[in-house]
């Protein structure tokens, strides 16, 4: 699905990732885990293509493709969803008509035809239901006025209606309470899939606990320089990052 | 004289009832002159495109009333004169011919006024509309001039609401020449009446010049939502006067602003007396090396006590090249008044292109949705939901 070789990227001049090396097959869930400053979110701005991140050396396939050449929409269409970790307010856009022009713009670029309305709103409705947000949210604008946690379902709203095959999701446990958190979980085990991958991008081991992670990768310093099940997690979490200057050599 | 003078004056002073009035305007406006960009009013809006043009009179078949989605009583005003059939006007609307001791006494001031002066002189023909009671239907004022219309024209329109009575006046502003239209609506609303007012216009080469005055009684209301899709050179003056107590406005406004056009509004709101309240804003977006101009004037007077307004106007660049010269200006000479406001300038913001892109929109497509959420916001006060779709329908179109 997802194959990262020796990645290099820099923001302002300044290198982020220095060599950074990842492979997610499909139907995996990858955690990356790691201090701030790291560059766990410059990983995912890279694989989205914003501008300002440039990938000064190295690969990244994405089924088969080379992620380098495509454009932002184009990542999109292919397949690849960033779920941000400060989504963006877009004043007087609303929800439902950003999503089906999302949606339909995808589709458009895959040959397949415009969604069926009905259905369309049928699948956003179900999915707001289940992750307890109002119908209401349709007619607001994205993201405007919204808490930071409705900020972050409404991520997992948008990853479940445009089905991504690889879904990176950038902190989006951070700010939520247990309550939103496990809804986010629980909207991202529905959507686990033999044929999707996930990568989730994480500070704390706390949002693991209710997904099931394949790998746990430690991001040091623009590299991944631990990793491991689990149980990675779990020794992050009780030891801090402060073990990794003494075992970074291992890997 | 100037060249405007020798463009637009005659000697012939028209020779109707209101011949007194015209030679009145026509010697103040000679008195005065036209502006320049020496006229405060005036400083970033020159007038050289309208001398330049040969303003020719021709023969033209009059335009169609533009269709709307909506059913509407009509006032088809082509080139300054009533082309639509009032008879079957309902019986809440009378129309009537302008009074001549009113324009007599009015006074447009000095040369940022000559417009106003240039319309007392011309005016085809002064049309009076008396509203009373509550319309059924929104009342669409369409200004239009003849296909291929390359002479000036100087359309007067006054509408009255008497007291208690509630009207949506859609007014539909556009030509597809390259004349001068130099409008003048006078709007009197009566004690307790409101009126909604939809305006939108979209021109070519066309120079549009209008000025908007409203007079507000005790508790009247008054709601403007305006959209602008550009034009050549248009120059649009809306003045509201908070008369008496209890009066309020709202003035909402879209100004979308392309390459080579040139589109300045001036809105003035006096505050006179006290327990009056207003709101207002606007938005413009200019792309190209197009050219924006908005100054927002409140005026609290003074002993105009508990008087409240709100300003706000934003502003979108679309390229390097484009202008927009906002200003928002506030003159309170009295007490315990609020008066908030606001002024942005910006462009298009880089990490929400991205979101939209990240989830799949082509970059025009992004941008396209940033700027009708942008531009949509004041249009979205539009009371009347026919009127607000067609409105957002419209700006889809232009921009």
């Amino acid at each position: 699905m997802l194959k990262i070789t020796n990645l290099h990227v820099a923001v302002d001049d300044k290198p982020i990732l220095k060599g950074l090396n990842l492979e997610v097959a499909a139907g995996e869930l990858h955690a990356i885990m790691g201090p701030n400053g790291s560059g766990k979110s410059t990983l995912g701005y890279a694989l989205a293509g914003r501008d300002g991140y440039e990938i000064t050396s190295g690969a990244v396939d994405f089924e088969g493709r080379d992620l380098a050449d495509m454009e932002p929409e184009e990542r999109a269409a292919a397949g690849l969803f960033l779920a941000f970790q400060y989504p963006v307010e877009i004043p007087g856009v609303n929800n439902a008509y950003f999503l089906r022009a999302a949606l339909n713009a995808q589709r458009a670029a895959r040959g397949e035809p415009e969604v069926d309305s009905m259905a369309f709103l049928k699948a956003v409705r179900e999915s707001l239901k289940a992750l307890k947000m109002d119908e209401s949210l349709l007619k607001r604008a994205v993201n405007e006025g919204f808490s930071g946690g409705e900020k972050k379902r409404n991520e997992i709203v948008q990853m479940a209606v445009l089905k991504p095959k690889l879904a990176i999701l950038d902190e989006t446990d951070s700010g939520l309470d247990i309550d939103a958190l496990k809804l986010v979980a629980e909207g991202i085990n529905r959507l686990r899939d033999p044929a999707r991958s996930f990568v989730v991008i994480t500070h704390y081991q706390r949002l693991l606990e209710y997904l099931e992670p394949d790998r746990v990768h430690v991001l040091s310093d623009g590299q991944i320089v631990e990793s491991g099940g689990r149980e990675l997690a779990e020794r992050l979490e009780s030891e801090g990052y402060a073990f990794l200057e003494s075992d970074a050599v291992e890997v | 004289m100037s060249v405007l003078a020798e463009n637009l004056l005659s000697d012939a002073v028209l020779a109707d009832s209101y011949g007194a009035v015209r030679k009145r305007a026509q010697a103040e406006l000679m008195r005065h002159g036209f502006p320049d960009i020496k006229t405060e009013a005036w400083k970033y809006t020159s007038l050289r495109a309208l001398e330049k043009r040969s303003l020719v009179p021709g023969e033209h078949q009059p335009a169609s009333p533009p269709p709307v989605p909506f059913d509407h009583h009509l006032l088809h005003i082509d080139a300054g004169r009533l082309l639509s059939d009032s008879s079957s006007l309902p019986s809440g609307i009378s129309i009537e011919p302008v009074d001549s001791n009113r324009l007599a006494g009015l006074d447009y001031g000095n040369r940022g006024g000559a417009f106003g002066w240039l319309n007392l002189a011309r005016f085809e023909q002064g049309l009076k509309v008396v509203i009373n009671g509550r319309l059924d239907q929104p009342l669409m004022l369409a200004l239009t001039t003849p296909d291929g219309h390359a002479d000036a024209c100087h359309p007067r329109i006054e509408i009255e609401l008497t007291a208690g009575s509630r009207a949506c006046l859609v007014q539909l502003d556009s030509s597809n020449g390259s004349g001068l239209v130099n409008a003048v609506i006078d709007l009197k609303v009566g004690e307790n009446a409101r009126l909604d007012h939809a305006l939108s216009r979209h021109n070519g080469d066309a120079i549009w010049i209008e000025r908007l005055d409203v007079a507000l009684a005790a508790g009247a209301d008054y709601r403007l939502v305006t959209l602008d899709g550009g034009g050549r050179l248009t120059r649009q003056d809306i003045n509201v006067a908070l008369n008496a107590s209890g009066a309020r406005c709202e003035v909402d406004g879209s100004v979308l602003i392309g390459a080579r056009q040139h589109v300045d509004f001036h809105t003035a709101i006096d505050h006179c007396v006290g327990g009056t309240n207003s709101r207002e804003r606007f938005r413009m977006l200019a792309d190209g090396n197009g050219v924006g101009v908005f100054n927002g004037r409140i005026h609290i007077h003074p002993g105009a006590d508990d008087s409240h307004s709100d300003l706000n106007t934003g502003n979108l660049l679309l390229s390097e090249q484009a202008r927009i010269n906002t200003k928002p200006e506030l003159e309170i000479h009295a007490e315990e008044v609020t008066a908030s406001h606001g002024a942005t300038v910006g462009q298009l913001d880089e990490q929400a292109l991205f979101y939209l892109r990240s989830r799949g929109l082509s970059a025009e497509a992004a941008a396209n949705l940033l700027k009708t959420g942008f531009a949509a916001a004041p249009l979205e006060t539009a009371v009347d939901d026919a009127v607000r779709q067609w409105l957002l329908a419209n700006l889809g179109d232009w921009l």
